[in-house]
């Protein structure tokens, strides 16, 4: 009854069949109720659409179905034999870099929708190094639109091979590649039967058979941040923390950084009981002796493995529209639940997310929606970590006056 | 507690506890129906027994008896600071579903709710919403700015990466937050049964029907159903084909209308 849960997102070129693709593995695996489909079978009457869309069960927006095109991310859960996932759709035109990071960073696996008729396009490149920069390293690709080719092996093999090359470059390795026609259902869900030169599994049955859930970070040391502080009716201070990895356990003794307090864990509490230890993912309150005034920012861990008070760190940073950063630009980043200020010491390279290339070395400026790596000085005290150490400390978001404007990776930390 | 309901608590936990950190006039909205039950339950959870911000009841007048009773029951039981919202100036001049379904939910819900949070001045609202429950609130993050005339932006939201909910520094006049966004209509039932939550009981069925999602009287129908106990209801869920909202008129007067009324500040 309780499938292990995957979400999935779903990237590609514009029109070559994201939202068909997910219309189709949303309607056989029978995750949309039969009302639903007829009432959007009566819409389609009504606005004068004669032939029954797929993308429907997925743009709900009246814009996006008159227009034919997907504005905002989107989730549903559907169900294999395996696991139950959650569809992330993300729109493929303007302002896409911010949607679909915003659908990207939920996901445990992505599948990559390529068009057999068309092949490998801009955005089949800038998503694929998208989401591998947002370290999503579980891919399956889907060769789309078989049936527009006439269901030839030759353009499947045509299309694989090139983008191989491409997936290769990123660091991606024996990637599946499913010859699919999304629009007529081969090979989704069901076993084409006009593709019999492939032997290969169908989509549906490859995910189910390579993709792995996300595990907790048990066995890491132990991070987490803290959320708040309560006061408790005895007038005890209660430390609110998020478990980010490792175990926390009654008795230890626990440090929080930047300010280094130190104290032993004298209680964990939940609603109505108290605990022994806390996982990843816990929001937990914690009393800890003879400690005062911590504050929401800080990193809990054990004194054995602590976070270093970082002064300089490299980034790999993704600006979404309507900001730039210059040189020597004074920033707030958010990492766990910490704001910190930072300085932009030098910005190291502009690349060109769809040729794979770095376009430019040391430039001044960085601009909307550009990619590049980003040497930051700290103006205060910060924890942050190596994403590849820890990824739940080592991304953070760039504020601006609407929330977040950029997003970024952090690959390397100077104490 | 099955595992995949405690990351589905966890999440939630989380993401309460981030809006009280960052928020400094917060409340939660509860209708008396099984979500934002389960959302105020979180609530609690999250504070140790005692939620420490209003919840907020719009009060149509439209409602079922039986949301009245529950809701005045549970606020004693549970002892929190229930405000009504109730746009007396609309019912004084007699706003009713018959003059207009759109316009009826708009004044009733949406100006009520806006009178209030303008006089209480509110900065961030908790809400139940879920994403399986329509494809418009699929659209959702978990905060969702609205500014002073309550309009969504859904064409242009701020982005929200992994579990780094940004309060932004300007252009918005509150705060949507969405703690159970992720669930769906069988999770909330599961977590109700496991932690034994009160449910209203038009929930249950009675000669043959049951409501499903609950409404103001005029607008919402029940489903045929013999599903009279929790377990029952879930087992009626799982092999439904019927969508959970179908009882419910405002969403499917005309293509489109919650569309609009979402975006006209409807939760």
């Amino acid at each position: 009854m309780s499938m292990p849960r995957v979400n999935l997102v779903v990237v590609g070129h514009k029109d070559h069949g994201k939202s068909t693709l997910i219309g189709r593995l949303l309607y056989d695996s029978e995750a949309i109720p039969e009302q639903k489909l007829e009432e959007i079978r009566t819409e389609l009457k009504q606005t004068g659409k004669t032939k029954f869309e797929f993308a429907f069960l997925l743009d709900s927006l009246e814009e996006e179905r008159k227009g034919g095109l997907t504005i905002d991310i989107m989730q549903t859960p559907f169900k294999s034999k395996k696991y139950l996932y959650t569809i992330i759709d993300c729109p493929g035109h303007k302002e896409f870099i911010k949607k679909m990071l915003t659908g990207a960073s939920q996901a445990d696996a992505a599948v990559l929708v390529v068009s057999a008729k068309e092949g490998i396009q801009n955005q089949t490149r800038q998503h694929t190094f998208l989401i591998k920069t947002l370290g999503i390293e579980q891919l399956v690709v889907a060769i789309n639109k078989m049936d527009e080719v006439a269901y030839k092996e030759d353009k499947y093999q045509e299309t694989c091979k090139e983008l191989e090359q491409v997936l290769r470059s990123l660091g991606y390795h024996d990637v599946p590649m499913i010859p699919v026609s999304a629009m007529k259902g081969d090979n989704v869900f069901k076993k084409s039967e006009k593709m019999q030169w492939y032997k290969g599994l169908t989509l549906i049955d490859t995910l189910d058979k390579n993709i792995i859930p996300h595990t907790l970070p048990i066995n890491k040391p132990l991070r987490g941040v803290v959320q708040d502080v309560y006061q408790s009716e005895d007038n005890q201070e209660i430390v609110v923390c998020k478990i980010e990895t490792g175990t926390l356990e009654v008795g230890k003794e626990v440090v929080f950084n930047p300010s280094g307090k130190k104290g032993f864990l004298k209680k964990l509490l939940a609603f109505g009981s108290s605990k022994e230890k806390a996982e990843p993912g816990d929001s937990v309150g914690l009393i800890v002796d003879e400690i005062t005034a911590v504050e929401r920012g800080e990193v809990l861990s054990y004194p054995e493995n602590q976070p270093g008070k970082v002064k300089k760190f490299v980034a790999e940073v993704i600006l979404f529209s309507g900001i730039k950063i210059e040189n020597g630009d004074e920033l707030i980043i958010r990492y766990g639940t910490a704001e910190k200020k930072c300085k932009v010491e030098k910005i190291i390279s502009e690349i060109d997310p769809v040729n794979l290339t770095v376009r430019l070395k040391n430039p001044e400026v960085l601009k909307e929606e550009g990619v590049g790596e980003i040497e930051f000085l700290a103006l205060e005290p910060i924890c942050v970590e190596k994403y590849s150490d820890f990824p739940e400390l080592g991304r953070f978001v760039i504020k601006g006056k609407r929330g977040t404007a950029a997003a970024g990776i952090v690959l390397e930390v100077r104490n | 507690m099955e595992n995949y309901l405690q990351e589905l608590e966890k999440k939630s936990i989380a993401i309460i506890r981030e809006a009280k950190a960052q928020f400094k006039n917060l409340a939660v909205l509860w209708s008396t129906g099984k979500d934002s039950t389960a959302a105020l339950w979180l609530c609690k959870k999250a504070f140790f027994g005692k939620i420490p911000f209003p919840v907020i009841h719009i009060d149509t007048s439209y409602k079922f008896p039986e949301i009245y009773a529950f809701r005045d029951k549970i606020a004693k039981e549970w002892g929190f600071n229930l405000i009504i919202a109730k746009n007396e100036k609309a019912l004084k001049e007699g706003l009713s579903p018959e003059k207009g379904r759109l316009k009826c939910c708009t004044e009733l819900k949406t100006e009520a709710l806006k009178n209030l949070i303008k006089e209480r001045k509110f900065d961030a609202l908790i809400l139940a919403i879920r994403r399986d429950e329509h494809g418009i609130r699929a659209k959702e993050r978990y905060y969702s700015p609205r500014d002073e005339n309550f309009h969504w932006n859904y064409k242009d939201q701020p982005a929200e990466l992994w579990d780094l909910y940004v309060k932004p520094s300007e252009d918005y006049s509150h705060m949507r937050v969405h703690p159970i966004l992720h669930w769906t209509e069988l999770d909330v039932w599961r977590y109700v049964k496991e932690e034994g939550l009160p449910i209203n009981p038009l929930y249950f069925a009675k000669d043959g029907k049951r409501y499903r999602s609950l409404g103001c009287m005029p607008c919402t129908v029940p489903i045929p159903s013999t599903a009279s106990t929790i377990d029952e209801i879930i087992k009626e869920i799982e092999t439904s084909k019927i969508p959970e909202r179908a009882g419910r008129a405002q969403d499917k007067e005309k293509a489109y209308m919650m569309q609009k009324l979402r975006s006209l500040g409807y939760m």
